[in-house]
């Protein structure tokens, strides 16, 4: 007998998901992005909600984010953001580890690299640690 | 023309969602408006613009911070910042029960607590996209996520 092959109508395009940010693969238009913390985010957005308040047509997603970012911003003050930045940029972990750092705030180092897999063997444990730990102390005594 | 342009600029792109940009949340600094094209036979004119945005793009396996918005039989849903994020009951560690009686419902354990308004850590594992904004799928069922304080 015969197998007939099923019509099954046009072929229906299927999602490619190749993006991976436990592999760090971002795709080619984020791979080499510059990454915000969200503390950054909030800095940006206040200041243009400041300057545009009158005109007061924000969108949504605007007003969401903003809500958001004053939500979980870890650093308070301007000035521990420039000194965390500071501790992140002579390492050679990757712009959304970076972020990534900065955004979760562990206090351990086995925490973030579970968290961040991608991290993996790019900085040694004791200098990891000793990067939260310097983080830390500097979300600790922020004015 | 320059101050209508990066006004038409700012309404059309601002809040806007894409597949492969993500959320376009603010444009921060336009660097080149060029020159313009009145585009034949239609009144209208065409500007190539050039700026920088800030853009929120979630990815699979990212780990981000959400606030639990609805709490049901079927699971969580949390919204981080413009996006909203399901995370179905079988990726809640099997040790939180779901409790319909308390007010407002709950997920809970001995020790930790999720329901309306609370914080929790996700590991996003897919995210699907439409036309105007982006869904994501999450877990909490691994090492160090879960409820945050």
């Amino acid at each position: 007998m015969m197998r007939m092959q099923k019509n099954r109508g046009p072929k229906r395009p299927q999602a490619v998901e190749t993006f991976d940010a436990g592999k760090l693969e971002l795709g080619e238009d984020f791979q080499d992005a510059e990454c915000l913390l969200i503390s950054e985010v909030k800095v940006l957005l206040e200041a243009q909600y400041e300057s545009k308040k009158e005109e007061s047509n924000f969108t949504p997603v605007y007003l969401k984010t903003l809500e958001y970012v004053q939500k979980f911003s870890r650093y308070t003050n301007r000035d521990t953001i420039k000194e965390v930045r500071a501790l992140l940029k002579p390492t050679q972990l990757a712009p959304f580890e970076c972020a990534q750092l900065g955004n979760l705030c562990c206090t351990e180092y086995d925490e973030i690299k579970s968290l961040v897999p991608s991290i993996g063997d790019k900085i040694s444990d004791d200098d990891l640690d000793s990067l939260l730990k310097q983080m830390d102390s500097l979300k600790k005594y922020q004015a | 023309m320059r101050e209508f342009v990066t006004k038409r600029l700012y309404r059309d792109v601002e809040g806007t969602c894409t597949g492969r940009y993500g959320y376009i949340i603010a444009v921060v600094a336009i660097l080149e408006i060029q020159m313009g094209k009145v585009i034949p036979g239609h009144g209208s004119a065409e500007f190539e613009v050039k700026y920088s945005a800030i853009l929120y793009m979630p990815f699979r396996n990212e780990v981000v911070d959400a606030v639990v918005d609805n709490v049901n039989t079927l699971g969580v849903t949390a919204n981080a910042g413009p996006f909203g994020i399901f995370i179905s009951r079988s990726y809640i560690p099997t040790d939180m029960k779901f409790d319909p009686h308390s007010n407002p419902p709950s997920y809970h354990s001995e020790d930790q607590k999720i329901e309306k308004g609370a914080m929790v850590r996700v590991k996003i594992t897919g995210t699907r996209v439409d036309a105007t904004e982006i869904f994501a799928t999450g877990t909490i069922k691994e090492d160090y996520l879960s409820v945050i304080e």
